[in-house]
């Protein structure tokens, strides 16, 4: 079922497009990169913040509010960039444990993004104890780990 | 030039770390996860300087408060980029992108210096306000492109067949 999706998916003409122009997948894996350099000073300004470090002069809610836009747009570019290269390389990510790590930590990071972070942001300050930091250290954990099988389905795939 | 590169790509330590299995892969990954940390929150100091976010964050809180991790960030890109290029020197010796992007670097450095001995030495007049000097603009947007260059450059760095045509007559590897 799961494999046929994917065979669907590698013999689209989209696919056979992305493979044949010499451009194409170059292009978009370089907006990848960028996107996810957004996405990741985003992240890291509150990550930090929840930990106490960084712009501490700052709410932890105002940077919030202020960087959600930021968060949510790049990380809607990297779902942009990222999917033509499933659709071209889907057999290749199908039989790579690194992508499966990847697609499974994404979707437990962004439930816990807005779920239990949104919540821990925008709380009250110094109402929580030590809940920020922790919440602090699993985003950045989460979504470091995500870019490590990430760059590692290219290199050992 | 070229006698350093071949100088470095025989000795034994060049040599065991290219022909490390882990290495390569390891030092990549790193080198990505570090320029997240730099690039990240350069690209929203940039973005402050030319007014797109964190308006009411004052602009001279960013770089007490944020500068020490980015350089962390930094530092660690700049040691595994140096070894990625020890463990290849030939590899690179003739890549476009691979100049390229050391260019773009050294131009982004001066931009960093410059502004920051020049355009920044303000900053009291201007730290809590909306209205921010063009130079600092300016100095935001280029610093912004020179970075998206070395993101680019880098990527581009593994696709040797894509060299400009130019460049390739130069016949550098020969
Ligand atoms: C649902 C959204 C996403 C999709 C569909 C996606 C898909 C992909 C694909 C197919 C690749 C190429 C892997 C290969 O074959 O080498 C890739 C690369 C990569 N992705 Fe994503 N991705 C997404 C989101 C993310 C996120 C959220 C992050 C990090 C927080 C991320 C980080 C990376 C990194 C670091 C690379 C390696 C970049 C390179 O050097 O080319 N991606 N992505
Ligand atoms: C002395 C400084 C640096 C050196 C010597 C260096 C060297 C390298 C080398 C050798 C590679 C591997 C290319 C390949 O085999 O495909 C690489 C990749 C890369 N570098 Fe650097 N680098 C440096 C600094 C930076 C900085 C400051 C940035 C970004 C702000 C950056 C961004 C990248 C990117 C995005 C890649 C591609 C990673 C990937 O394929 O996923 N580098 N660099």
């Amino acid at each position: 079922m799961t494999q046929s999706f994917f065979e669907w998916m590698q013999g689209l003409s989209f696919s056979a497009w992305m493979l044949e122009e010499t451009w194409a997948s170059p292009i978009i894996q370089c907006m990848h990169l960028l996107a996810l350099v957004a996405f990741a000073g985003a992240v890291l300004v509150v990550d930090m913040r929840l930990l106490g470090r960084g712009l501490i002069k700052t709410s932890t809610a105002r940077l919030a509010r202020e960087l959600d836009r930021w968060m949510i747009w790049s990380f809607v570019a990297l779902f942009v960039t990222g999917a033509p290269q499933v659709l071209s390389t889907a057999l290749k990510q199908y039989y790579s444990p690194f992508f499966w790590w990847k697609m499974q930590i994404i979707v437990i990071g962004l439930v816990f993004t807005f779920t239990i972070r949104r919540r821990v942001a925008f709380a009250e300050e110094g109402t929580l104890g030590h809940w920020p930091k922790v919440v602090g250290v699993l985003s950045i954990g989460i979504w470091t780990s995500v870019s490590v099988w990430a760059r590692l389905i290219g290199l050992l795939s | 030039m070229r006698s350093a590169f071949e100088w470095v790509d025989a000795l034994p330590s060049s040599i065991a770390l290219r022909e490390s299995l882990n290495a390569y892969p390891t030092l990549l990954t790193t080198h990505v996860v570090s320029m997240c940390l730099f690039a990240g929150l350069i690209a929203f100091w940039d973005m402050r300087l030319v007014g797109l976010t964190l308006r009411k964050v004052p602009v001279s809180n960013i770089p007490t408060r944020l500068f020490p991790w980015a350089l962390t960030g930094y530092g660690i890109n700049l040691i595994t980029g140096g070894l990625l290029l020890y463990s290849q020197p030939m590899r690179y010796y003739d890549n476009f992108y691979f100049w390229a992007k050391m260019a773009l670097m050294a131009v982004a450095g001066f931009n960093m210096l410059w502004f920051h001995y020049a355009t920044y030495k303000s900053v009291q007049a201007w730290d809590q306000g909306r209205e921010i000097p063009m130079s600092a603009r300016l100095a935001g947007v280029v610093s912004l492109v020179l970075w998206a260059g070395v993101v680019v450059t880098g990527r581009m760095m593994a696709y040797a067949g894509l060299m400009p045509e130019w460049w390739n007559n130069l016949n550098i590897g020969a």
